[in-house]
């Protein structure tokens, strides 16, 4: 199991370091020059010069690249220029390892404007994902257990509409019309637990948080459903119900449990995918979390800031991957991590 | 150009309305600064929103009208600054007056006024001036802002060429190259150039090159996002670039003659992010905060039709911005017979309608705008219609000998809205039979492209608005070859203009200008102005905004 | 064992399981399947009942319905299931339930995928037990490892930890006999328990039936397509072809003289492991009728290569009854023919046995 662990976490450290290579790479083939893109008008040659300096895209990309992964290892200060750093010592930014760069646009390291960003965008996951599990699985289960009936139709039909919908256009909606027009909830601004206790922090997330959710739970209905009814045939069932055993658990012990295992695998995966921030959502109700960080550096071609959040997001899903494998051993015992 | 054109075609929209809010927040009813009508009143909260972040509050940082603007009625004073109206004479701010030229426009020295102070109560000094001034050169940190006039203009070393022996207040390099080139002397700064800037006054009061600021409070980049105030305002906590801020009333506030301070609300809470629409729902929902909130961006022209409904007419305000959209011509590659009949061909009214109509846009008949010294109209329009005129164009084709239909293709950076508009534009050229017009839409990429030398593009959009009020800000940084056409990029001059007569006009100007010849030096802008419009048949078309004014009570 | 032995249908006061004319139909779009439709037989304690037919012909339909596991279901059940003097059809939902697994059990055909494979061998056997007796987890598990040890798993309070997954085929069916004889149960329902297994295991696993069989005095229905199975295990036979019963009688009876032509196809098609390795292996021809749409008369006709010997194609027209043929009146048939055992024993029995044949 340790073995296993170690394995997986060091296959996905080389595979993080090969995606920042990439990364890297495709940022410097790309055509839009980001530098002249930063320079701004009247911007001469010379000019030019100093500002790739400023920004630190002065050095080919593989040393870049060597520069960045160092200041992971071992940590980094900014600016880049040593004689600068010598010569004017309360510019300097202390960056400790692991370092993932500094974001000249929000003069900030990357690691402090994802500490400030990732709390947003994991309260919305959480919050979501919350909303999307229990609503998912209750209504899956439910339209299964009344399969063909028009509750079970119903469900079907609206988890298909919701499905449909794009994010942005039920957020916009919920945002223009619940939110300002009818003035039903308050608009939604996020407030840290520190700042407004439980209460606050929930209160302002549900919305988002049910916006996000709309689409994994329509998804995760029809799932629960095909899951639900799928092992509802299995033949261990029979056994189970031609022991005697009664139907609730039956239901609840024998069934839920064999449909509900690759819910785990979607969850995690999902969840992970969703704790790197939830772009539309977070643009749509402004909040500033990893995905709206992402947004606004790809905007201005922020190379740290894009790096950095690549990594991140990456780690979670290597993380996420590996943690639903175990998660699946300890489910599955059919299932051997090796 | 890219960005600034790009970012600040969105954001000039505010310029005048929040000089106008900030100014005179509270009571003043009449439109655009003229005159007080209601019952002006302090206090209260003002909320500014916007849906992007502003990049830089350091004042040697910013380059947008806008945020310029919006720093220098609440925390960033400098030598000189503008009036609220449409007034362009510069008003004497922490200077005690506009300003001495000397040496054909080669000197400037200005007076500090004593009473001025920062926001922990010490006075603004001339070293203070002198060393905000020097940040402009240690380029490798402070980026972003106008260095690019300092940097060229003053009297240092290598600045002509572009690279001034002088590397700024941190490294200090070159230190005393600096000191001889600005100095100060009691309270009086001289800033001594390389080469004549007869309206260097105009340009400290409409940027914010030359404002003062505290070697004690510099700590480089990390300084970009922070405020030192010496005006009526100053940043309660934190300024967080993703959500914005809270500016309260500076109670060391010096003296100020300026008449454009009149700082009424309380407090000034700026929240960043909000999609524009979402800020303007929230206006007209009018609850809460939203009586007394203004938009930093542009009502979207989706939203128009709601003026005179859910919007009262009263309620909003439109007011010009000195943006010019224009569409150039690849004059290596289009003869200009063929560019002067797509210019009279061109439904420039199309175009407007494209993009919002009159609310949005209205017909140039200049790249420079009507507001600046120097505007004349030019003639290529005097005689087409809004909608364009395929008949003359006909002629003009027939004349030239060229076989029509003529294929040309036109390039832009995609978007939504660019999207309408090279349809009008692609629509008003086929329609007349003279043109098969191919659009060739792009990303990002496009502001690039079009500033290699060896680009092909035939027909492109750009953007321009003046630095400051004077010509000299707009036809040089266009199309003067010289300044333009080197180092591996056209710069500003995408079309690959080339016209010595028209540099020779540049340079007259400059001259008469320096030997304070207002008069000699709009003429010789007219002039000159004159030849690459004509020649190149431009197509332009002013940018107007349109913006909610905010409820009572602020 | 003589046919005077025979528990026959309508001797059902005195049998521990009496079924009459049983019929399990499922309504569907396209019209109603009669899966199961009149089917009658019973068994006493001790013996074996074989239902033989080929898949689709209504053995474990039956034989689920005795379980009472079509709740829940759309099938419509009717006919009568008297399990020691108690109509089974006429017990609600629950109080079948109490029987189930208790009173009557069921052994199924793939041990693997019927035993669920995320709770390990133990907890499922000792589940049963808790199910009809309250009893500790500890006390159900001890029961467990006891049971595992009966059916022959070595080590079996280790094993009772195990997986279902971790034990062989063998040794899963044997957990499942043990899960199925936990409760002592009266009756004891095996669907095809060897399917699935080597033949060697087979044996073994045929064996352990019969041996617990004798243990614990119960009835037990073996449902198979393997006469082989059948011949060692059963009593009586019961052959099924399209939901009804074609010829029923004594195990012996049948195997050696039967009366039916579709028990002449499964005999020639069951290859002889003792037997002459020339002797032809005759397929029956064509497929297995459709429950939807069942053919006219006796539903075998279409296949059967001996309609031509009755007249007036009343194989076609006509739906022959279950009666008794030329051998008594303990072996009944479903069959129109009116010498079937000679032309068993002259044309069958020649092709498939020919040394038989010459002895006899």
């Amino acid at each position: 199991m340790l073995a296993y662990l170690v394995r997986r976490l060091f296959a996905g450290v080389i595979l993080l370091l090969v995606m920042t290579l990439v990364v890297f790479m495709l940022f410097f083939a790309s055509p839009v020059d980001p530098v002249q893109f930063s320079c701004g008008r009247n911007c001469s040659p010379e000019l030019k010069k100093q500002t790739e300096k400023a920004l630190g895209y002065d050095k080919p990309a593989v040393v870049q690249w060597k520069d960045f992964v160092q200041g992971i290892a071992v940590g980094r200060d900014y600016p880049d220029d040593p004689e600068l750093r010598a010569a004017a010592p309360e510019l300097v930014t202390e960056c400790n390892a692991p370092c993932f760069g500094y974001s000249t646009f929000n003069t900030k390291t990357v690691n402090e404007e994802i500490a400030e960003t990732f709390p947003i965008s994991l309260s919305l996951a959480i919050v979501a994902l919350i909303i999307w599990l229990t609503g998912g699985v209750l209504l899956g289960v439910t339209a299964a257990l009344t399969k063909g009936s028009i509750l079970d139709r119903g469900l079907v039909g609206a988890s298909l509409i919701l499905y449909a919908f794009p994010t942005f256009f039920i957020g916009l909606f919920a945002l223009k019309f619940i939110a300002i027009k009818w003035g039903l909830w308050d608009k939604p601004v996020y407030t840290p637990i520190a700042e407004g206790g439980i209460g606050e922090w929930l209160y302002h997330l549900l919305m988002p948080g049910a916006v996000l959710a709309a689409v994994f739970m329509a998804a995760y209905v029809r799932m629960t459903r095909a899951f639900v009814l799928e092992s509802m045939t299995e033949d261990y069932i029979r056994t189970a119900k031609a022991k005697g055993v009664r139907p609730r658990i039956v239901l609840f012990k024998h069934t839920m449990r064999a449909a509900l295992t690759p819910l785990v695998t979607m969850t995690g995966l999902d969840f992970a995918g969703l704790m790197g921030g939830a772009i539309i959502t977070e643009t749509v109700f402004n909040f500033n979390g990893l995905g709206k960080l992402a947004v606004d550096a790809n905007k201005v071609y922020d190379l740290p800031t894009i790096i950095g959040l690549v990594v991140l997001l990456a780690a979670f899903v290597i993380i996420a991957n590996i943690i639903v494998d175990v998660l699946y051993a300890v489910i599955d015992p059919r299932v051997r991590l090796g | 150009m890219a960005r600034i054109t790009k970012r600040a075609l969105a954001a000039t929209a505010g310029i005048v309305m929040l000089s106008t809010t900030l100014a005179a927040c509270g009571g003043d009813e009449g439109d655009n600064g003229d005159g007080p009508g209601g019952t002006a009143g302090k206090g209260g909260t003002l909320y500014v929103k916007a849906e992007d972040a502003i990049e830089h509050l350091d004042p040697h940082r910013t380059y947008i009208g806008l945020h310029i603007n919006m720093l220098a009625r609440t925390v960033t004073r400098g030598l000189l600054t503008q009036s609220t109206t449409d007034d362009p004479a510069p008003i004497p701010d922490i200077a005690t007056d506009t300003g001495t030229m000397a040496a054909g426009g080669k000197e400037w020295s200005f007076t500090i006024r004593d009473d001025v102070k920062w926001e922990d109560g010490e006075a603004v000094t001339c070293e203070d001036f002198r060393y905000g001034y020097s940040r402009n050169f240690a380029t490798d940190v402070i980026t972003g802002g106008p260095s690019f006039y300092p940097l060229s203009f003053t009297d240092i070393p290598g600045a002509a060429e572009g690279a001034p022996e002088y590397s700024g207040p941190y490294t200090e390099k070159g230190q005393d190259l600096y000191d001889k080139a600005v100095t100060c002397d009691g309270n009086t700064i001289t800033y001594r150039f390389n080469k004549s800037w007869p309206d260097f006054n105009l340009a400290v009061a409409a940027l914010h090159f030359a404002a003062p600021y505290r070697a004690d409070q510099d700590k480089g980049d990390k300084s970009n996002l922070e405020i030192f105030s010496n005006g009526p305002y100053k940043l309660e906590g934190e300024w967080d670039k993703e959500s914005g801020g809270t500016l309260v009333q500076n109670e060391n506030y010096g003296a100020d003659d300026t008449g454009t301070r009149k700082a009424l609300p309380d407090k000034i809470v700026f929240q960043l992010g909000d999609k524009a629409e979402t800020t303007y729902e929230e206006i007209i929902a009018d609850a809460g905060p939203a009586k007394t909130t203004i938009s930093f961006n542009r009502l979207p022209a989706s939203m128009f039709s709601q003026i005179g409904n859910e919007i009262p007419e009263d309620r909003y305000l439109n007011v010009a911005s000195p943006f010019i959209d224009y569409l150039w011509f690849n004059t290596e590659k289009l003869d200009p017979a063929l560019r002067q009949a797509l210019a009279v061909s061109t439904d420039r009214e199309a175009w407007i309608n494209a993009s919002g109509g009159e609310r949005s846009y209205k017909i140039a008949d200049s790249i420079i705008n009507p507001n600046v010294p120097g505007y004349a109209p030019n003639s290529v329009w005097k005689d087409v219609p809004p909608s364009g005129d395929a008949d003359q164009a006909k002629t003009i084709l027939e004349d030239a000998g060229i076989d029509t239909p003529v294929k040309v293709s036109l390039q832009y950076p995609q978007s939504e809205g660019a999207d309408k508009q090279a349809a009008a534009l692609q629509d008003s050229w086929n329609s007349s039979g003279l043109f098969e017009v191919e659009l060739k839409p792009e990303g990002d990429v496009y502001y690039t492209n079009i500033q290699k030398p060896d680009h092909d593009y035939e027909i492109g959009w750009a953007g321009w608005g003046a630095d400051w009020n004077s010509p000299s800000t707009v036809l040089p940084p266009l199309f003067d070859s010289r300044a333009n056409i080197q180092g591996g990029s056209l710069g500003q001059d995408y079309g690959k203009y080339r016209g010595d007569e028209f540099n020779k006009k540049l340079d007259e100007a400059s001259i008469a200008a320096g030997a304070g010849d207002d008069a000699a030096r709009d003429k010789a802008y007219q002039e000159g102005g004159h030849d690459p419009r004509q020649r190149r048949g431009l197509l332009p078309a002013r940018e107007r905004a349109v913006q909610l004014r905010l409820g009572l009570g602020c | 064992m003589t046919e005077f032995s025979l528990t026959k249908s309508g001797s059902g006061e005195d049998a521990f399981l009496s079924v009459r004319d049983l019929k399990v139909h499922f309504p569907t779009q396209d019209g109603i399947v009669k899966a199961t439709d009149g089917l009658s037989f019973s068994l006493e304690r001790g013996k074996t009942l074989g239902i033989v037919g080929e898949s689709g012909s209504g053995k474990s339909v039956s034989s689920s319905a005795i379980l009472g596991l079509h709740s829940g279901s759309n099938a419509k059940i009717s006919g009568e299931i008297i399990l020691d003097g108690e109509d089974l059809l006429s017990l609600s939902e629950e109080e079948m339930r109490q029987r189930r697994g208790k009173d009557v059990a069921m052994i199924f055909q793939d041990p693997l995928s019927a035993m669920h494979p995320y709770y390990t061998v133990g907890n499922q056997i000792a589940e049963a037990y808790r199910v009809h007796n309250d009893v500790t987890k500890a006390a159900a598990k001890a029961r467990a490892v006891e049971m595992l040890a009966r059916v022959g798993i070595p080590q079996p309070d280790r094993r009772v930890d195990d997986y279902p997954h971790q034990f062989s085929g063998g040794m899963r069916q044997r957990a499942m006999i043990a899960m199925g004889l936990i409760n002592d149960p009266g009756l004891l329902i095996a669907d095809e328990p060897t399917t699935a297994l080597d033949v060697t295991v087979q044996a073994q696993i045929l064996d352990l039936l019969q041996d617990l069989q004798r243990e614990f005095n119960s009835a037990v229905i073996i449902i198979t397509h393997d006469l082989g199975v059948v011949a060692e295990m059963a009593d009586d036979v019961l052959v099924m072809y399209a939901g009804r019963a074609v010829e029923y009688g004594p195990c012996k009876e049948i195997l050696t003289h039967p009366e039916m032509p579709y028990t002449w196809g499964l005999l020639s098609s069951v290859p002889e492991v003792t037997g002459d390795t020339d002797a032809p292996l005759i397929p029956i021809p064509g497929n297995p009728p459709s429950l939807l749409n069942p053919p006219s008369g006796c539903a075998f006709h279409p296949r059967c290569p001996h309609r031509d010997k009755v007249a007036d194609d009343l194989c076609k027209t006509e739906l022959p009854e279950l009666l008794p043929g030329g051998r008594g009146p303990g072996h009944t048939k479903r069959c129109h023919l009116a010498n079937p055992d000679e032309i068993y024993q002259t044309e069958v029995l020649a092709e498939i046995a020919p040394d038989l044949v010459k002895e006899s």
